[in-house]
């Protein structure tokens, strides 16, 4: 837990009607875990657990006078966790179940922006459920949805049992294409193990790089691959007339020739791709391993061998489409092989949604005041374009990390623990509309020391 | 050049005289017109009476919790209002619950009678309502933009104000027409009258208090507090309010053209946050508590020094004045009530 001392955690949960919000909140309650949870509700669903303290409020925003997005706080929060705060009967968590409409800007807004809060309670963390069936209905002329995605912390892909599963996986594609930073859980009825949606701590950045080293990076490199079962022996992967001249491909060694063990192996043929490429081509062979081959297509269709020396599971990975280039593979006897699952990626910019993520990371130092002049008019001039930003720095002169997250023109940051072996690095995150990746990556490097 | 300010005033004399310990929170301290009762409400929801012959004694609870009280001027009957949605009048003499009327909303957030009068006042929800002696209602409006967070009667009783989101809403007595609206773009959070009625000071969420000139709707913003200011006071002549949200006393000179201009006189000597601000109804003393506990009483008019301090063991959350001025009563977030005797 990396919740700053003494202050009680919230967790804010949203999400459409309909999208489980109040399964998961009955789940909570009814969790054993030990702790003593209070509901704020703005949502009437039928919660109801002896010994728990559940309160149903009215939203109501406040804007302040000078126009500011960043001061639009919750009054209803204000008032019914001031009074809270009061009470000898202690909380070791606040859960607010937001309606399906709320916009999660000002009620994260309001732990940063009201002293007495500020300074009892912390943002723990920013759940969203989605409907795994029907989002897609809202996608594209719900702004509430899209921002619900965009603030959330951990997304829970709920009633995955009424989609299937490559709808699953374009949602997916398309969620992290628009939030990076957030974890997505698939559920069915709200399942969901509690110490994966409490406790999260507001700055636990490091957390999802470890977990995801990939999360910076949400545009695959290939567009698709296949499980195979394959023989010792050679085989072919017989590549036709195509669009481009050249191909890249990896062949992964994976657990089980399905789609759980492909999905496994995607981070690791996400970081092959990242690698120089082998050029290879027709007649020369492509290996499993790490290596990342470029099939060299420029003189037309080719046949590239496959060495197979160990019987068991595979996965291809492919840049593109084999249909595109009405590819396949086929073993020694000369019959096609048929994949026994594969999977698509979309790459990135086949997504026009305006909420997007733009990840940083990047090795070096840098200059306090630089990078505070920088973040400031940053923040001045897009701050109400950015829902979310949460990072790990490296200042010169100071031994310490330092994290960071905020929510619009809202900045909370302060020293971490000292650098230990890891290379001292900056990573952050910002999620928004209309972001330009180009322009924050050169304002972020010209802070370097 | 100097004048007064920077000298210690006279010495005060402060001697505590009674306490109680009531184990939670003490959300509201109303002393009865003469002074000889101090009714206690706490966050938990219990009303106390406290006669000082032996211990407060409980009248009776809001589930949920409680949130104000007040006595009415006769000092015949009490009223208490809470989160049950409930406000509650009681026979001090009977102790006995003597009417229960329903205030229109979720949460009843204060009660104020009528001064001179027997005409209650009540705020919960968004609703304000106003019930005559006999607990039939006399009026009614749900015009505000929010939650009502305070209201107080005009001092002379002609009027009741309401802060909410978008400001203050006055209720004027025996009229029909839709009230009229001090409107601000913020948050106002509390308000105070000054004595003359000229005045009305609000605190803000945005961390400002606003000055309202009721006559004529010409509003004045001060600024400059780290904190949002819920601490509100006015000098009984009218003419000065003090002002918390943060770890000094703001005392601003409003006569003549207003406090707009001036440099407000400040009071330093907490060490933390102030949670309660109360002038002597009378005289020249104006009490201030912290956090931490510390309560301190200055003569702010002639001295920027405090005249007397005295300590508490965790934040005071209620300070009460008699009217007569004599006597002070502290409540602790702890639950311990005190009552001291001021002394000159």
């Amino acid at each position: 837990m990396s919740t700053a001392l003494g202050k009680i955690p919230v967790t804010v949960l949203t999400g459409f009607l309909g999208s489980g919000k109040t399964t998961l909140l009955n789940r909570i309650l009814s969790e054993n875990h030990g702790k003593r949870i209070a509901v704020i509700e703005n949502e009437f669903g039928e919660v109801g657990v002896d010994n728990e303290l559940v309160i149903g409020a009215e939203e109501e925003i406040f804007e302040m006078n000078n126009g500011c997005i960043c001061c639009t706080v919750r009054g209803d929060l204000i008032r019914i966790l001031g009074n809270l705060m009061k009470r000898r009967d202690k909380f070791d968590h606040i859960m607010i179940e937001t309606t399906g409409l709320a916009d999660p800007g000002p009620v994260a807004q309001t732990f940063f922006m009201d002293d007495d809060l500020q300074s009892a309670m912390s943002l723990d963390g920013i759940v969203t459920l989605i409907d795994a069936k029907h989002v897609l209905e809202h996608f594209d002329d719900s702004e509430e949805v899209r921002e619900q995605i965009a603030f959330a912390d951990v997304i829970l892909l709920n009633k995955t049992d009424l989609a299937t599963e490559s709808q699953l996986d374009d949602l997916e594609a398309r969620i992290h294409a628009m939030n990076a930073a957030a974890r997505i859980y698939r559920t069915r009825d709200a399942a969901i193990a509690m110490d994966k949606i409490l406790g999260l701590g507001g700055f636990d950045l490091d957390r999802a790089l470890r977990i995801d080293p990939k999360f910076l990076e949400p545009e695959y490199p290939f567009e698709w691959s296949g499980a195979y079962e394959l023989e010792p022996g050679e085989y072919a992967f017989v590549v036709g007339a195509g669009p481009d001249p050249a191909m890249n491909a990896c062949l992964r060694r994976i657990e089980t020739a399905d789609d759980p063990g492909m999905r496994d192996a995607v981070e690791t043929a996400v970081r092959i791709y990242s690698e120089p490429e082998t050029k290879i081509g027709p007649g020369e062979a492509v290996t499993p391993g790490s290596l990342l081959f470029q099939l060299d297509l420029a003189g037309g269709p080719g046949r590239f061998r496959a060495l197979i020396a160990e019987r068991g599971a595979y996965a291809l990975f492919t840049e593109h489409h084999p249909d595109e280039f009405s590819a396949y593979l086929e073993n020694a006897a000369g019959q096609p092989v048929q994949p026994l699952a594969t999977r698509e990626y979309k790459p990135d910019h086949e997504h026009d949604d305006e909420v997007s993520s733009v990840g940083i990371t990047t090795p070096g130092d840098l200059d306090l005041e630089k990078f505070q002049r920088w973040l400031r008019e940053l923040l001045a001039t897009k701050g109400a374009d950015i829902f979310r930003m949460k990072g790990v720095l490296s200042f010169r002169n100071s031994n310490r990390r330092y994290v960071f997250q905020g929510v619009h023109m809202l900045f909370d940051g302060r020293e971490d623990r000292l650098w230990e072996a890891e290379p001292r690095h900056n990573s952050l995150i910002f999620i928004g509309r209309n972001l330009d990746r180009e322009e924050l990556n050169a304002g972020f490097n010209a802070c370097l020391a | 050049m100097f004048g007064l300010k920077g000298k210690a005033a006279a010495t005060v004399d402060v001697r505590e005289t009674w306490r109680a310990l009531l184990d939670d929170f003490i959300i509201d301290l109303a002393w009865s017109p003469s002074g000889d009762r101090l009714a206690i409400a706490t966050v938990d929801g219990r009303v106390s009476l406290a006669s000082f012959r032996g211990p407060p004694r409980l009248l009776g609870s809001h589930a949920g919790g409680a949130s104000s009280i007040a006595w009415r001027p006769d000092g015949q009957a009490l009223a208490s209002g809470g989160l049950d949605g409930w406000v509650r009048v009681w026979d001090p003499v009977t102790g006995a619950e003597s009417q229960q009327l329903a205030a229109g909303g979720d949460w009843v957030a204060k009660v104020a009678y009528r001064p001179r009068g027997g005409e209650l006042a009540a705020a919960a929800g968004k609703t304000l309502r106003i019930w005559n002696i006999a607990g039939e209602t006399l009026y009614e409006s749900a015009c505000h933009a929010s939650t009502v967070s305070d209201l107080a009667w005009n001092p002379d009783g002609s009027a009741v104000a309401t802060t909410a989101y978008l400001g203050i809403v006055l209720h004027v007595r025996g009229h029909a027409d839709p009230p009229r609206k001090l409107a601000w773009k913020g948050s106002s959070l509390t308000l105070a009258w000054s004595p003359t009625a000229r005045f009305i000071a609000t605190g803000e969420q945005d961390s400002t208090v606003h000055f309202w000139h009721v006559k004529t709707g010409k509003d004045a913003q001060m600024w400059g507090f780290p904190r949002k200011v819920l601490e509100l006071s006015w000098h009984h002549a009218g003419n000065h309010l003090a002002t918390g949200g943060s770890d000094t006393v703001v005392l601003w000179d409003c006569g003549g053209k207003g406090p707009e201009g001036r440099s407000p006189t400040m009071l330093e000597g907490h060490p933390t946050r102030i949670t309660q601000l109360a002038f002597q109804p009378q005289g020249e003393l104006l009490a201030s508590a912290d956090a931490d506990g510390t309560l301190l009483l200055w003569n702010p008019l002639r001295a920027t020094r405090p005249a007397a301090g005295r300590m508490f063991l965790t934040e005071i959350t209620r300070v009460a004045w008699t009217p007569d001025g004599k006597r002070l009563a502290i409540g602790e977030r702890a639950g311990s009530v005190a009552v001291v005797d001021v002394g000159a």
